[in-house]
């Protein structure tokens, strides 16, 4: 077939006054904010300073081909959405309920499989005597700092679609999707818009506003260049995982039903089941980076936790129509980089503004973009540049002051415990939940990393079975994970085709994941020699989308299968991936 | 009842084709019918098949020889509106799916195609989002225009009767068909005909167990198949994107092969699919093939979920080998 | 000479969705229509390339695309379609689902076009996608062009060449796997494409930009098509036949390929 006979538009510089990297719900409390600012009657005076006459030229680029297609489980109290929405008109957003009741469930090990220390089996078998069903005991309170109850269940990818529209039909802001940013402009330590992967695009602009989640590109070349605060790093993550599911017909939970659980499939493994209107549930997991496994694929242990007595009496005959995954950093606050700069901005979870104490990011987002439209709004009026000092005047104090920031200082060591293990890790972060952050346990001067497969299944699997697990997986082309678990006492999966399938068909029929096969690989492994040398390959068996299969020595990346939830980067010990602003991924529009 | 019109068109050799004789045979089993064919010697077509017919007409001469919308328009329209029918059933060939919309337009009626069955009380049933949901519905709007698709019925056994009134037609028209043209005998896509549809998956192109792509192998392995088997060939959406963007993989594949949601729905009695997962998009242009076949390497893949069949989990290249080495 | 291209198109579900039908007031629609996400209508789609191509070659040319949908839906679809070539957007706010009646989409996108101010219709070409996504029918095209009183008319458009007497070239795929290749003295013509031969064009933000600054107005504009239907129907299903598959594993390919012969050859 013949190209297009002519030539392809010059690429010229782009001239816009704010360019947004990401839409997401940080971003979309942005433009919420800001174009409604702009509508306003003081608002419509404010003039463009990059177009003279027209108003403020508000550009985003989101590199999914959707604004719709985000991941995450949202059940959030809103509290920030409420103050830009107060009456939030929950039945105009599709998926979307209050939350009607809420439950925090201990989940027994009903095969035997888990890693549970001595002191939970002793508990699970005391639970066990006095009859607990279904191998869920049901606490009975749902401590203050996680509770919900006020609050509401969203599908993100929904809402996201809901804010998009109003944004886009204001007509003040472009929300341009499938457009991936691939760096920041960076001009003598300031900030002068962003350059976009497809064709090299320069947009200038005279406020960039990094709303690119965790893994986005341009936050972590912002972190390279301008350092990290004092004793600030990231190196706390999870990979989240989820399916949207049909309920079956014998379902009888209602709507606004929420699970939050904890043990099972490992003890460090938190869940989470949330009933959307129309018989269909959000159900998930989340992965730490302090689980000590290395060949640890969210996706079976997401099978092995749907599969839970406790959940499959109302899961088992549903239907799965939706998966998706994303890395959430869990640092905290420990990982904000700089909020502001010259030229720039940071919001959402990419600014560290996820809770996790309180396991909520989404309304978090949202808070910063909104604090971030109201600053923006200021400097406008004000008629001043976008300079470091007047963001930080105006946005960085905006959250300080903000609850954002107090419940932040609370949850910053919380999770300290889970460093030194499962019982302190739950221990600490209920000392520090109830006192509200006064009491914690110390950090360990080494944090846990991923053992060696060997040292990992010590007294479960023999290293000859590893080495023949080893061997056949490496003639396959498959990761170890599957054969792993099935060695250490992990039922194989019975796939049903509707709820249990394989890990290419939740691609396909929940993820719906495509990608234009004319791109580059965005996910390069930077050094061969030091791939080859690796011994566990964590990359290929966390890998949320089966992208990262076992190559000749240094791994391959199949970009047609990937999710883009960036677990590769940071489960890298050797830091030997980058992992490049691209095109493509998830298609569904409900996770 | 309504009065009704089959309305036929002959190919430009002058004969009608197996559409048309299904289209009366789903007339036949609604009551009387009246007769008009359009096209090269449709007044000796019509009364080869006019047994039965309250009244016969056709049209032929130059103006509709070959196929083309105005002339086509004016002369359906003419048929139509002679026979006094409010309902009229034709086949759902290329050539009357262009002209008859357009006709409905100017009579202010409607049109209806790609219809698989028509009930007796002229419910008609046809399918939405490219085969995924079917659906019964009928029309208010008069003349109706209910266009069958090929392959929907079992042609009829048409009796010859009385002869057709011949209706003059003179269209003037900026249009001139020039001829027609073939692909080329590599280029084979899909033969109407033909028994087997083989298809072809983007699994052809990906590296094979030893690490290494076999793309030449792949293209001869399927044409020689194809070729030799008179089979039509069809081509999973993947696998046609990757072709047009010009990497290195199966160059005789184009949109034309493309089978699917955003490809064709072809009938035949076989087909086998390879290298191929079975998603949802692909499989719907499966819709009217009988007996479904399916290698993949795969045990999990779309088609064992009810898709096809059989599906034979193995190396799609072994076993064309093979296959080759039998037919 | 300069050609006015209209291109009709309208949205689809993202054909990686899947669909399942229901019940509503207003008849037939798809379950969660509001959440799936759409796309421009693929046939649509390669016509809206081949107008491109052929804007790009013969200077002076424009595109205007004529679309009905859902306005908020059309806006978000947009977002991408405009980054891929210059056009002007004629929207109108309605349903832009498969059950509504092809004669009424194709009478309020008639009106639409005669509307368009300053359009010659010596220099028009009514371009469309044969079928569609959703109604799969191939019927709107031609009664557009009809309502439109445009008698010069071709479906399942493969190829289209202009020679040097300005006459157009066009290919029609017909059955067979053949083309008819027919010569048009001149416009007024409609063409309702099949795939064509070029491939999607990529990206490009600052035609997108360009786009946006009269898109942005007019979809904010966008009047109600009002649809009418003389369609009932009585029911819309999802096929429930399932097979009951075979799996063959562990078997020598010399074996298969005897089953699959004996099988070919029956």
């Amino acid at each position: 077939m013949n190209p297009l006979p002519s030539d392809e538009p010059e690429v010229k510089p782009l001239d816009a006054d704010i360019v947004c990297v990401g839409y997401g719900p940080a971003t979309a409390g942005f433009l919420t904010t800001l174009t409604r600012g702009l509508q306003e009657e003081s608002g419509q005076a404010l003039e463009s300073r990059a177009m003279p006459g027209l108003p403020p030229q508000v550009l985003c680029y989101e590199r999914a081909d959707d604004i719709a297609f985000g991941v995450s489980g949202v059940v959030t109290r809103g509290r920030a959405i409420r103050a830009t929405f107060p009456e939030l008109p929950l039945e105009e957003i599709p998926m979307a309920t209050r939350v009607s009741d809420e439950k925090l469930v201990y989940l027994l090990d009903p095969v035997g499989a888990s890693r549970r220390p001595a002191l939970m089996q002793l508990a699970d078998k005391v639970l066990q005597a006095f009859g607990v069903k279904q191998s869920g005991w049901e606490l009975p309170y749902c401590p203050d700092f996680l509770h919900k109850r006020d609050g509401f269940i969203l599908s993100l990818g929904q809402f996201n679609q809901w804010t998009g529209q109003q944004v886009m039909m204001s007509g003040l802001a472009q929300i341009w999707p499938s457009t991936p940013v691939s760096e920041a402009l960076i001009e003598n330590d300031k900030v002068a818009g962003v350059v976009l992967a497809g064709d090299g695009t320069e947009v200038r602009a005279e406020l960039t506003v990094v709303g690119d989640g965790p893994v986005g590109p341009v936050g972590r070349r912002l972190d390279e260049v301008m350092g990290m605060p004092a004793g600030h790093a990231r190196d706390e993550w999870a990979v989240g995982m989820k399916m949207v599911v049909e309920l079956p017909e014998s379902c009888t939970l209602p709507e606004g039903t929420v699970f939050h659980t904890i043990g099972y499939p490992e003890p460090e493994i938190f869940g989470f089941f949330y009933v959307h209107p129309g018989r269909v549930a959000s159900v998930g997991i989340f992965v730490p980076s302090w689980l000590e496994t290395p060949a640890r694929t969210a996706y079976r242990y997401l099978q092995h936790f749907v599969q839970h007595p406790y959940l499959w009496q109302h899961l088992e005959g549903g239907r799965m129509r939706s998966w998706g995954a994303k890395s959430l950093l869990e640092s905290g606050r420990r990982g904000e980089p700089h909020l502001c700069g010259d030229g720039y901005a940071r919001i959402g979870e990419g600014s560290g503004s996820t809770n996790v104490l309180t396991g909520s990011g989404v309304d978090e987002a949202w808070l910063t973009g909104t604090q971030l439209a109201e600053a923006v709004l200021e400097i406008y009026r004000a008629g001043l540049p976008f300079s470091q000092e007047n963001l930080k005047t105006r946005y960085e104090a905006r959250r300080r002051r903000s609850w954002l920031e107090e419940e932040s200082i609370i949850a910053e060591r919380a999770r300290n415990g889970f460093q030194r293990g499962v019982l302190t890790g739950f221990i600490g972060m209920g000392l520090a939940g109830l006192t509200k952050g006064r009491v914690y346990v110390p950090r360990p001067v080494e944090d846990k990393k991923a053992a060696r497969l060997e040292d990992f299944y010590v007294g479960r699997v023999s290293h000859s079975q590893i080495e023949k697990i080893r061997e056949r997986c490496a003639r396959d082309g498959k990761p170890l994970h599957d054969a792993l678990m099935d060695a250490a006492g992990w039922p194989p999966i019975q796939f049903d085709g509707q709820l249990l399938v394989s890990h290419q068909d939740a691609l396909l029929m929940g993820g719906k994941v495509q990608a234009p096969s004319d791109t580059p690989d965005h996910v390069v492994f930077l050094e061969p020699d030091v791939c080859i040398a690796c011994h566990d390959k964590i990359c290929i068996e966390i890998c949320s989308g089966e992208a990262i299969h076992p190559g000749s020595g240094v791994p391959a990346f199949d970009h047609e299968k990937c999710v883009h939830c960036g677990a590769c980067l940071w489960n890298c010990p050797l830091e030997n991936i980058e992992f490049c602003a691209a095109p493509g991924g998830l298609h569904s529009a409900e996770n | 009842m309504e009065p009704i019109l089959v309305l036929l068109h002959t190919t430009d050799e002058g004969a009608l084709p197996k559409a048309a004789l299904e289209t009366l045979a789903v007339a036949q089993t609604l009551g009387t019918y009246h007769l008009a064919v359009l096209g090269a010697n449709a007044a000796a077509a019509a009364q080869s098949v006019s047994a039965g017919a309250l009244s016969v007409r056709a049209i032929e001469g130059d103006a509709v020889a070959v196929s083309r919308y105005a002339t086509d328009a004016v002369a359906a329209q003419a048929l139509a509106t002679a026979s006094g029918a409010t309902v009229i059933l034709a086949p759902c060939t290329l050539r009357f799916q262009r002209a008859l919309p357009g006709v409905a337009a100017r009579l202010n009626g409607a049109c209806d195609t790609h219809v698989v069955a028509v009930d007796p009380d002229l419910s008609i049933h046809r399918w939405y989002y490219r085969q995924r949901m079917e659906a019964t519905q009928s029309r208010t709007a008069r003349p109706w225009f209910v266009l069958i698709e090929p392959g929907a019925a079992d042609p009829c056994a048409a009796q010859p009767g009385a002869a057709a009134e011949v209706l003059p037609c003179a269209v003037e028209t900026r249009t001139e068909v020039i001829g027609y043209q073939s692909p080329n005998a590599d280029q084979q896509t899909i033969r109407p005909d033909a028994q087997l549809l083989f298809v072809a998956g983007a699994g052809w192109t990906k590296k094979q167990k030893d690490g290494q792509t076999h793309t030449d192998e792949a293209g001869s392995l399927i044409l020689n198949f194809v070729q030799h088997n008179k089979t039509s060939l069809g081509s999973s959406k993947s696998l046609v994107d990757l072709s047009g963007e010009g990497q290195a993989v199966l160059p005789f594949l184009t949109h034309l092969h493309q089978v699917g949601q955003t490809g064709s729905t072809p009938r035949h009695r076989k087909g086998l699919s390879t290298c191929c997962h079975g998603e949802e998009p692909h499989v719907v242009g499966w819709r009217f093939i009988n007996e479904r076949r399916a290698i993949n390497l795969d045990a999990a893949c779309g088609w064992a979920r009810g898709k096809a069949d059989v599906l034979y989990v193995a190396d799609a290249f072994e076993v064309m080998r093979e296959l080759a080495k039998l037919l | 000479m300069p050609y006015q291209i209209i291109v009709c198109g309208g949205l689809a579900p993202d054909p990686l969705q899947t669909l399942e039908p229901v019940t509503t007031p207003a008849g037939p629609g798809l379950k969660n229509e509001l959440m799936l996400p759409a796309v421009f209508d693929p046939w649509a789609g390669h016509a809206l390339y081949e107008a491109a191509n052929l804007a790009k070659n013969v200077p002076g040319s424009v595109i205007k695309v004529v679309s009905i949908a859902p306005k908020a839906k059309l806006q978000q679809v947009m977002m991408t379609v405009a980054q891929k070539l210059p056009f002007e957007l004629v929207p109108l706010d309605g349903p832009g689902g498969g059950f509504t009646d092809s004669a009424s989409v194709a009478t309020a996108l008639a009106d639409a076009i005669a509307a368009i101010p300053g359009l010659d219709k010596s220099q028009m070409l009514l371009f469309g996608g044969w079928e569609s996504a959703t109604r799969g029918a191939g019927v709107v095209m031609q009664m557009v062009g009809e309502k439109l009183g445009i008698t010069e008319q071709f479906l399942a458009v493969d190829e289209l060449k202009v020679d040097e007497s300005g006459a157009l070239i066009i290919k029609e795929r017909v059955e067979g796997g053949r083309h008819q290749v027919s010569k048009c003295a001149a416009p007024p013509a409609v063409l309702a494409w099949a795939t064509g031969n070029l491939p999607e064009p990529s990206n490009h933000p600052q035609t997108g930009m360009a786009n946006m600054r009269a898109m942005m107005p007019a979809l904010q504009k966008a009047k109600a098509a009002a649809l009418t239907s003389t369609l009932s129907y009585a029911s819309v299903a999802l096929p429930a036949v399932t097979r009951q598959t075979k799996i063959v594993k562990d078997v020598p390919a010399a074996q298969i390929a005897q089953e699959l012969a004996d099988w070919i050859k029956q």
